[in-house]
């Protein structure tokens, strides 16, 4: 098929999806009004009923909770089948050597390299660990805060060269915290059913409102989403990364 | 100027499924396909979005200030994180899709046929 057909396949497409595009658009709301009542009752009641003052994460830890098992699951699901499909291929013993360029020299890693990996590496983790621990206070939480430390593992290969960084970061621990965190979340649900509540209801002490560990249960899921995020990237950079190794005995042969 | 972050939106996705229709290379799909992506986080920070409002975290702020709509802000968040490892699952597989038919061309693509069958 050529592009042209395509293109002209996809903008017939496109007219028969158009009274339901312009129906859509008409019924968006103008930009910059008021927000929608939902919205604003969480912004009301949020920090009394929950003393929590970042309600970003009061609607992704305690008032949707139910629909972030679902995004959470989605996560593990993609980096399993990501992961599945780049193992089955390779098996899971790592490369020892570099695939490289016959002919390409090998040059050492500047020492500026290292000396900027060295200082900023610990400072991403650090900044992820405060974007993690003050979810329920100022803007952050365990999605974004384990975004970032997992990204910050990445600095560390880029200082330590590859062996080290496996050395420090064991595949094993991934999966074990993808795996961990996504069933911990899963329980912060089931648990308070135990108790005779219902699904996800916040029944431990909810703290005093500005302060770290305020929010009760939202502490915890908060605490499951980031161990899970961080576990689901740093292995799917593993993965990608280990792509790019020749297997030993291949090298051997 | 209040259409203009639905232009924006619309424009995103509009540049992301014409990258998509035409695409030569499934790495530069996945790209376009995040492109598309982006196009809904415009649109859903525009719907929440209110002149004047605050951030929704209420720790200057005493709860009770006009604040934007953090329904969307928490959807864009997760949508976000689960985007880029979905991104990361589809590299996978057109890693596995270049090993098997030695090409990244969507447009070359033929179905798998077994060679031992035939």
């Amino acid at each position: 098929m050529s592009t042209r057909l395509r293109l002209a396949l996809f903008a017939v497409a496109q007219l028969c999806l158009l009274p339901a595009i312009w129906k859509i658009a008409r019924a968006l709301p103008p930009f910059g009004n008021p927000i929608e009542i939902y919205g604003r009752s969480i912004d009301t009641l949020g920090p009394p009923l929950r003393h929590i003052s970042n309600m970003v994460s009061a609607v992704n830890f305690d008032f949707r909770g139910l629909d972030t098992v679902g995004e959470e699951f989605m996560l593990l699901c993609a980096v399993t089948g990501a992961v599945t499909l780049l193992r089955g291929i390779r098996g899971e013993d790592r490369g020892a050597k570099a695939e490289r360029l016959p002919g390409r020299p090998l040059l050492d890693r500047a020492e500026s390299t290292i000396l900027v990996a060295r200082v900023f590496a610990p400072l991403i983790l650090l900044f992820g660990l405060y974007m993690v621990l003050h979810a329920t206070v100022t803007p952050g939480g365990g999605f974004q805060g384990g975004v970032i430390i997992a990204s910050g593992l990445l600095l560390v290969y880029l200082g330590e060269g590859y062996d080290a960084w496996r050395c420090l970061a064991p595949s094993r621990v991934f999966d074990a915290m993808e795996g961990g965190g996504s069933l911990l979340f899963l329980l912060c649900g089931l648990g308070p059913m135990a108790a005779g509540g219902v699904f996800m209801e916040n029944l431990l002490p909810l703290g005093s409102i500005k302060d770290v560990f305020s929010g009760g249960l939202i502490v915890i899921e908060n605490a499951s989403v980031a161990i899970a995020v961080i576990g689901g990237f740093a292995m799917l950079f593993l993965e990608f990364m280990e792509e790019t190794r020749a297997a030993e005995t291949e090298n051997e042969r | 100027m209040s259409v203009l972050p639905w232009l924006v939106a619309a424009w995103l996705f509009c540049v992301g499924i014409y990258g998509i229709v035409t695409s030569r290379n499934f790495v530069h799909l996945i790209g376009c396909l995040s492109v598309c992506q982006s196009s809904t986080y415009v649109l859903l920070l525009g719907i929440g979005y209110q002149w004047g409002a605050v951030a929704p975290i209420f720790y200057d702020h005493p709860p009770g200030t006009p604040a934007v709509d953090p329904v969307v802000q928490a959807l864009v968040l997760t949508d976000i994180v689960v985007g880029a490892t979905v991104t990361a699952l589809l590299l996978a597989m057109a890693l596995q899709v270049s090993r098997k038919h030695e090409t990244l061309d969507p447009q070359k693509l033929r179905p798998f046929i077994d060679e031992g069958r035939r």
